[in-house]
């Protein structure tokens, strides 16, 4: 039926013409208009990257404004404008599922290869309920590989990492993912679909989390007050800044209202001010009861919020302990001596040789040798002498008085300090950072 | 009947995932859609009208038949390998590429994300591939004032199993390649160029061997559905002075349709193999 029919004629062509014309003012008009709403998305970012975003979101109608208490907390720092919406975050985690202060993640033997190159290296450590884990360590050191066999994006080589099911028992990841309590993850720098709005992805992100679908808008608009991306709601993630980008990444990980939050560096790339905020958000979600794991080379940002620290090199955990524990547990005293000259070359060996004589009793005699080998260490291009000492008190002022009396013809102190850094973050700057320290280890050679 | 319930919720609890992420990437591709639907009404309106309109010597075809039959190799030519490369390229590369994988992957089993995403950009292709021949088919009404036969429906058909094995090619390619860009430049350059040089190199080495491998020439079966009766012999002999040329015309329906089944299948277990072994 149908194949042939009468040859028919040519159609006429006379309103081809407005149809045309007008397709292609739509489009001018299209784009023009896209064009404005760009330039005014960086605007804002401008405006918000400076901090003059003050624009007033009036949605006292909302369910979520309803329970919403806006107070200024103290930050205890210069930031005058940090404001953070007291809200109730995350539901305080129930414990009826399980044992109070029970693991809730354990890493056991843990290992993973990159062909010849061992990331991680047989750690093994737990996490309990309601703590704050700290995973320290400099670049390349295995953090981020960690994280990513927790979060299951890799596959570990060798031992295994068990998660608190929600009947209280543990269970293995790698080998099924039911039932487990609901867990968090930011994860590196975070990327999103670009061309969605906040609210669609963070919709998406709750209905992949199993959020209850009548709950999410509310949720929503709670965790954009709270991070103040609320204004920010429908505007596209591409307009978005990095440390914009990076609140989002870590509303994303608690929008299911998760027991356990994993951060992977949640400052990096982050102003000071960004970073402060950062700090209050995790102080908020640990009053909730969560328990949070971060990674991050940042020790002092960890330090701030973290019961426990594990320092992680070379894919292997050298140390993990409560930071109280871990400065107790590395206890030296420490003395640093800023010369005005450094000491003539010439003269070295013998100056050494009367330091060792005249401050050797005041010198730490069980010095531990992860710290240093030697109580005496003189960095020649920095002009420096750096003194393990016993401890006391009245040491401290012998051996000024003595590098004052006793070595007046030799060279002239203009410093002498204790360091403010703590033993922690001297052995972890230790670790990323290559002194250029000549080591003496005979008098003879520069370092005592 | 317990057991029944438990075994339905759990189909529920499988399958939610895979429908949350087939949402997300209609919403995320509509704009490519709206901008796919637009040219293949405007081409389809240009081959159909304007052409015509412009060059009234260029008479329409004399039957129905010829006039789809041009209308419909243009969609196997480009538009089905075109809207193909460009939802499909960036399917799991773009995860890797752009690392919204370390958000998406904790929170959903890659298989049913892809899957989500597979089964949306195919919805939205389909559209696309439908419009298209609505339109052609609106077209021909107009011209030829007569219903449409039952082989431009089951062209249609065919056109959908050649967008699932296009799919599932491009779906191959961005399992292993770094960026979207690369995969949209691979895939256009084999489909376009690739199977046409083989094409040509067999036609003249092999003039006995039908191209059964290529996926073009499966495509030839979109158009030639609608000739009546099917094309016998399925080849055209080009006598030169010393030697002949045969050009293959198209596949019988049961090889094309295999040829083209084979092409989705093995594409589609390479792809989730190699993108099993991925890692961010």
């Amino acid at each position: 039926m149908g194949m042939g029919g009468p040859k028919p004629n040519p159609p006429p062509l006379g309103f081809i013409v407005p149809i045309l014309l007008l397709v292609v003012i739509m489009v001018i008009v299209y784009y023009v208009l896209k064009k404005r709403k760009e330039k005014r998305g960086r605007a804002k970012v401008r405006a918000y990257e400076m901090g003059v975003n003050n624009i007033k979101v009036d949605d006292s109608n909302s369910r979520a404004s309803q329970n919403i208490h806006s107070t200024v907390y103290e930050t205890g720092t210069n930031v005058e404008d940090v404001e953070i919406v007291e809200t109730p975050l995350l539901a305080k985690t129930s414990n009826k599922d399980w044992k109070k202060d029970g693991v809730t993640l354990k890493v056991e033997n843990l290992s993973k290869n990159y062909g010849n190159h061992l990331a991680v290296d047989n750690i093994s450590f737990e996490v309990h309920k309601g703590e704050t884990i700290g995973l320290v360590g400099p670049n390349g050191a295995g953090k981020t590989t960690t994280i990513k066999m927790i979060a299951k994006l890799l596959k570990p080589t060798n031992g295994r990492i068990l998660l608190r099911n929600k009947h209280g028992g543990l269970q293995d990841i790698n080998k099924s993912s039911r039932n487990l309590l609901k867990f968090g993850f930011l994860i590196d720098i975070p990327a999103f679909y670009v061309k969605m709005t906040a609210y669609q992805v963070l919709k998406y992100c709750a209905l992949l989390d199993n959020y209850p679908r009548d709950k999410i808008d509310g949720r929503i608009d709670e965790l954009l007050k709270l991070f103040k991306l609320y204004d920010w709601k429908h505007e596209k993630i591409g307009t978005f800044s990095k440390g914009m980008t990076q609140k989002l990444g870590i509303i994303q990980a608690i929008i299911h209202d998760p027991n356990i939050v994993i951060m992977d560096e949640p400052q990096t790339g982050l102003d000071p001010k960004a970073r402060i905020e950062i700090r209050k958000f995790i102080r908020e979600i640990q009053k909730q009861g969560k328990t949070i794991f971060i990674a991050s080379h940042m020790l002092y940002e960890i330090s701030e919020v973290c019961d426990k620290i594990a320092l992680i090199n070379h894919g292997k955990i050298v140390a993990f302990d409560s930071i109280d524990n871990l400065e107790k547990s590395l206890k030296t005293k420490e003395l640093n001596c800023v010369l005005l000259e450094p000491i003539d070359s010439s003269s070295l060996e013998g100056v050494l040789n009367k330091l060792i004589e005249k401050l050797e009793p005041y010198l730490d005699r069980e010095l531990d040798p992860e710290i240093s080998d030697i109580p005496i260490k003189y960095y020649p291009e920095k002009k420096e002498l750096k003194l393990f000492y016993d401890g006391k008190e009245e040491s401290r002022g012998q051996i000024l008085k003595i590098l004052i009396k006793d070595f007046e013809s030799e060279f002239t102190i203009i410093s002498y300090t204790q360091p403010k850094t703590s033993q922690l973050e001297r052995i972890y700057s230790e670790m990323i950072t290559d002194y250029e320290a000549i080591k003496i280890t005979k008098p003879s050679e520069q370092e005592v | 009947m317990e057991k029944v319930e438990h075994v339905i919720e759990n189909i529920y609890f499988e399958v939610k995932p895979i429908a949350h992420a087939f949402v997300f990437e209609l919403k995320q591709q509509w704009k490519k859609f709206i901008s796919f639907s637009v040219l293949s009404v405007l081409i389809v309106f240009l081959m159909s009208y304007v052409m015509y309109a412009l060059e009234p010597t260029s008479l329409l075809p004399d039957t129905q038949m010829d006039f789809l039959d041009s209308g419909l190799t243009f969609l196997s030519m480009f538009i089905l390998i075109f809207a193909g490369c460009f939802f499909f390229s960036g399917i799991i590369c773009t995860e890797y590429d752009k690392k919204t994988g370390y958000i998406i992957f904790p929170k959903i089993n890659k298989f049913k994300l892809i899957m989500g995403k597979y089964l949306g950009n195919l919805t939205l292709i389909i559209g696309v591939v439908a419009i298209y021949y609505v339109t052609l088919g609106l077209f021909c009404w107009y011209y030829y004032g007569v219903s449409i036969y039952l082989p431009f429906l089951s062209s249609f058909a065919i056109a959908i199993v050649y967008v699932l094995a296009v799919s599932s090619f491009v779906t191959l390619f961005s399992s292993f390649m770094k960026s979207v860009n690369m995969t949209i430049i691979s895939t256009i350059f084999i489909l376009f160029i690739g199977f046409n040089i083989a094409d040509q190199l067999v036609t003249v080495f092999l003039p006995e061997f039908e191209p059964i491998y290529s996926m073009q020439y499966a495509s030839n079966l979109i158009s030639s559905i609608l000739e009546q009766p099917f094309p016998d012999p399925r080849f055209m002999d080009i006598i030169m002075r010393d030697f002949t040329i045969r050009t293959w015309l198209t596949p019988t329906f049961e090889v094309g349709i295999t040829v083209l089944v084979i092409y989705m299948v093995t594409s589609l277990l390479l792809a989730s193999i190699i993108f099993k072994r991925r890692q961010l």
